[in-house]
């Protein structure tokens, strides 16, 4: 039940990624870890989204994690359960 | 097999045994750390049938992760890719039994037997632990560098190299991790520019030979930055000459710093001695200076930072802890109670 309750809740995550990146592997790893539904974003193949993720994080690097409307940059694990209540 | 006593009188203890795939309440061993050191430290212990944790930590696979390309370790001719050889070191841990949480540490107590590790999820137990935290890579420390870090100022090109499609990067340093990185960049950036605070390279000569070579490349040399210039991204570096002390602009639009590394410490400080670098104390045998808790790779070696290193340096910690639990369930000792 809770969980449904939680599943529910879930905020739209998005994660934007380079395939070298290790940060962002860590990241994945993680939120699948934790059962949290995400989109994954590879902007070495997408420049639109590329420049999308610049503009909406101000961001020269990856991992971007946004989280309903909040950015999360870097692997920062702190802030990334904050923001899903894990 | 009988054990003899090493004290007259004193039966030796009953050692538990898990079931199997049971969590124990109390671990033989805690790695903390899964990158070359702590993986192949789980890999030894797991063979030699101890419970083993590893708490991974932030990087799973750890520095190795962070590298395009391994070249020097041995059983890989044509090179692997180091976030592949990472995943390998794991899942040799866990095929003999290791089991490897995502988590990581956020205080340690090595005042009382079992020493406790908290996470962020959990608290821990263990008769050993080996710590294998690692280092990070060390900041420059100069003005707009924190204003401008993940936004132009990166120590990942592994990351972040992409960003720099068709640009001019700079690169601080002259060491391995510097020329190696730098070339890496070369497949993306228009020119990378080496700024190094000497006039010759430190890097392993195969790379520095690869990098003379790459028309990509040019070098700044006896310079330091003093400096990274910006409004809203980065445009350039000020660096100094260290010998004419004359000071110049290098337009960029982004900065990579490998200048060394920081060992990942901070848990240990009043309860493990550390170096006035912060680097872990030990002895020839991996040792710490509290019984039981055993260093393995680049958080106890500020000189060589390998793979192959780190990987040895853990197979001696898994063997030294080996040996102290035999001794330990071997001698009376205080079993501090149920917290």
């Amino acid at each position: 039940m809770a969980q449904d309750r939680k599943r529910k809740k879930q905020p739209r995550v998005i994660i934007f990624t380079t395939p070298t990146c290790s940060f962002c592997r860590a990241a994945k790893m993680y939120l699948r870890q934790r059962g949290i539904r995400f989109r994954e974003v590879d902007v070495s193949r997408d420049q639109a989204a590329l420049r999308d993720m610049v503009r909406r994080s101000g961001q020269q690097g990856v991992p971007v994690i946004q989280i309903g409307n909040k950015i999360v940059v870097g692997f920062d694990r702190p802030k990334i359960d904050r923001l899903l209540g894990l | 097999m009988e054990i003899k006593p090493l004290i007259a009188g004193f039966e030796p203890q009953e050692r538990p045994e898990g079931g199997e795939g049971e969590k124990p309440a109390v671990y033989d061993v805690i790695v903390l750390g899964a990158g070359p050191a702590g993986l192949t430290a789980a890999i030894y212990t797991g063979r030699a049938r101890l419970k083993t944790l590893v708490i991974a930590g932030p990087l799973p696979g750890g520095e190795p992760s962070n590298t395009d390309l391994v070249e020097n370790y041995p059983g890989f001719p044509e090179g692997i890719a180091g976030m592949d050889l990472a995943q390998r070191f794991q899942s040799q841990a866990e095929r003999f039994g290791a089991e490897v949480v995502f988590d990581e540490a956020t205080a340690v107590d090595f005042s009382q037997q079992p020493f406790t590790v908290q996470t962020y999820s959990t608290t821990y137990k263990g008769r050993t632990v080996i710590i294998a935290t690692g280092a990070e890579p060390r900041r420059l420390g100069v003005p707009g560098e924190d204003k401008f870090f993940g936004r132009g100022v990166s120590t990942c090109a592994t990351c972040d190299g992409f960003f720099y499609k068709d640009k001019r990067v700079v690169v601080v340093g002259g060491g391995d991790s510097a020329i190696a990185e730098g070339l890496f960049l070369t497949k993306f950036a228009s020119e990378v520019i080496v700024v190094h605070r000497r006039n010759q390279l430190r890097a392993t000569k195969i790379l520095q030979e690869r990098a003379f070579a790459n028309p990509k490349m040019r070098f700044v040399w006896d310079s330091v930055v003093e400096e990274i210039l910006g409004d809203e991204t980065v445009t350039g570096v000020r660096v100094r000459n260290v010998k004419t002390g004359e000071t110049s602009v290098i337009e960029t639009d982004g900065v990579f710093v490998y200048i060394g590394m920081v060992p990942k410490t901070e848990l240990f400080v009043g309860q493990l001695e550390l170096d006035k670098q912060g680097y872990v104390v030990a002895d020839r045998h991996q040792r710490t200076n509290v019984p039981g808790v055993f260093v393995a790779g680049d958080v106890q070696d500020p000189n060589y930072r390998q793979i192959v290193i780190a990987a040895g340096t853990g197979a001696v910690a898994a063997m030294e802890a080996e040996r102290f639990l035999d001794e330990y369930w071997q001698t009376p000792h205080e079993e501090a109670g149920p917290s």
